[in-house]
């Protein structure tokens, strides 16, 4: 398979950032790869999980022959959901708000989920067929 | 005043009428910056030639000649309407530009309170922060530094293909500072109303920018539809059942999806040009306009200097 057409840097760190929230809970870097889904080296992983952890994004303990790593969660940044949340609301006050956040989607019209919910079953890959309910994977 | 001052409004009602059409047509990075430069040069011209438009001809009322120096009969040249005929695009020019400016103080706040929020959420060494909230959302906020924001439950809601996707698209975002151009055109279209459809449009414009980069970093675009539909989904909270037909919805979503599932865009030169000459004509009008009236008021100020 022809993979990887263009990657910016900094990419796969917050991919493997996002893998592990989305996992829930610490993972090692063999658990991470996996996680990923995507053919990446063994190695990659490795080095770019050691460099988060240099940069403080990561924390890690030992498990095993080596680390499992998990989000680090200092206390400045314990309440960013409440945090994001009041930006949300005083960008929201406006009555003309600027298109300050860029969302990924924006709110749903009623015909737009019966598009998403089309859209979504007509693209079901065949590997995905039975969670095809769209909840958690797996 | 000549014909040519009216051809920035002519290239407002040309956008209002057609800007969607050609910014849906245009490859979006195109699409955008093209669509932006053109609201704003539109907005300046209109606004700039309204109040030409007003100055000359108030000109003649005696209080304005008398500090100005200028002869009314010359400086009135041969417009048909009478001079208190002027109040009436100083109003609409002093009203859009109050629009304007409350719209500035708004983005002003807005980017303000986006910046303080960047700083709140700590340093981010990748720019991914990961808020642990239920509630599954996705967002890019600008600002010095900028930051994507993602919940837990949406990161839960995709698999791993979906969620590069995802991240790709907000990442976009923040790499091409696509808000500045949205609150551009936004600015643009509060200053001159015509303009609130094209500006509308660099919304869309950016999103499918965004899509297609994101698209960019998979080699089956259908992962960036299901990831689109996915996080969509996740976020209204609902289980719909499909009923519609595909085709029949036209909202800038639907919009967005339909585009995904297509091949990536081809560059449109000639639409490119259009646009772009449309642009020039526009600049070119009102620094026309500027220059007659210029010459107007020197002869007006000549004639006047020599009869005292």
């Amino acid at each position: 398979m022809a993979r990887r057409p263009r990657r910016e840097p900094g990419a796969l760190e917050r991919e493997i950032l996002a893998a592990i929230a989305a996992a829930g809970r610490p993972l090692t870097p063999a658990e991470t790869l996996a996680e990923l889904g995507v053919p990446l080296a063994y190695t990659t992983v490795m080095t770019t999980l050691a460099r988060l952890h240099d940069k403080g994004a990561l924390t890690r303990a030992p498990a095993g022959r080596s680390f499992a790593y998990a989000p680090a969660a200092d206390p400045d940044t314990l309440d960013a959901a409440l945090i994001a949340r009041q930006m949300i609301r005083v960008l929201g006050a406006g009555a003309q708000r600027a298109e300050t956040l860029a969302r990924f989607v924006a709110d749903l019209s009623p015909e737009d989920e019966q598009l998403l919910v089309g859209l979504l079953a007509a693209h079901q890959p065949a590997a995905d067929v039975d969670s095809a309910d769209g909840g958690p994977r797996r | 005043m000549t014909a040519v001052a009216l051809v920035p409004f002519a290239t407002s009602l040309l956008l209002a009428v057609g800007g969607g059409w050609l910014g849906r047509r245009l490859p979006p990075a195109a699409a955008t910056r093209l669509l932006t430069t053109a609201c704003l040069v539109t907005a300046l011209a209109t606004g700039f030639i309204l109040a030409v438009v007003a100055f000359t001809l108030l000109a003649p009322l005696p209080p304005l000649a008398a500090v100005g120096h200028w002869s009314t009969t010359v400086v009135r040249g041969h417009d048909p309407l009478p001079a208190p005929a002027g109040l009436l695009p100083a109003a609409i020019v002093i009203g859009l530009l109050a629009a304007a400016t409350r719209r500035a103080v708004g983005v002003g706040k807005d980017l303000a309170a986006a910046e303080l929020t960047c700083r709140r959420l700590g340093p981010a060494p990748t720019g991914l922060v990961i808020v642990d909230d239920d509630r599954p959302d996705a967002y890019t906020l600008p600002g010095l530094t900028g930051r994507i924001v993602v919940s837990t439950a949406m990161l839960r809601a995709l698999p791993a293909d979906e969620r590069r996707v995802l991240l790709a698209h907000e990442h976009s975002h923040l790499r091409h500072r696509h808000h500045a151009y949205t609150q551009l055109a936004d600015l643009a279209a509060a200053a001159n109303p015509l303009l609130r459809a094209p500006a509308a449009t660099v919304r869309l414009a950016v999103e499918r920018w965004a899509d297609e980069d994101a698209a960019a970093t998979t080699d089956n675009r259908a992962v960036a539809v299901r990831a689109l539909a996915r996080a969509g989904l996740a976020r209204a909270g609902t289980a719909a059942m499909p009923t519609a037909a595909l085709g029949a919805v036209h909202t800038d979503l639907a919009h967005r999806a339909r585009a995904l599932r297509e091949p990536p865009p081809k560059p449109q030169p000639a639409l490119v040009l259009v646009l772009a000459a449309l642009i020039l004509a526009t600049a070119a009008a009102a620094v026309g306009t500027s220059r007659t009236t210029e010459h107007r008021f020197e002869r007006a100020q000549a004639t006047f200097a020599h009869r005292s």
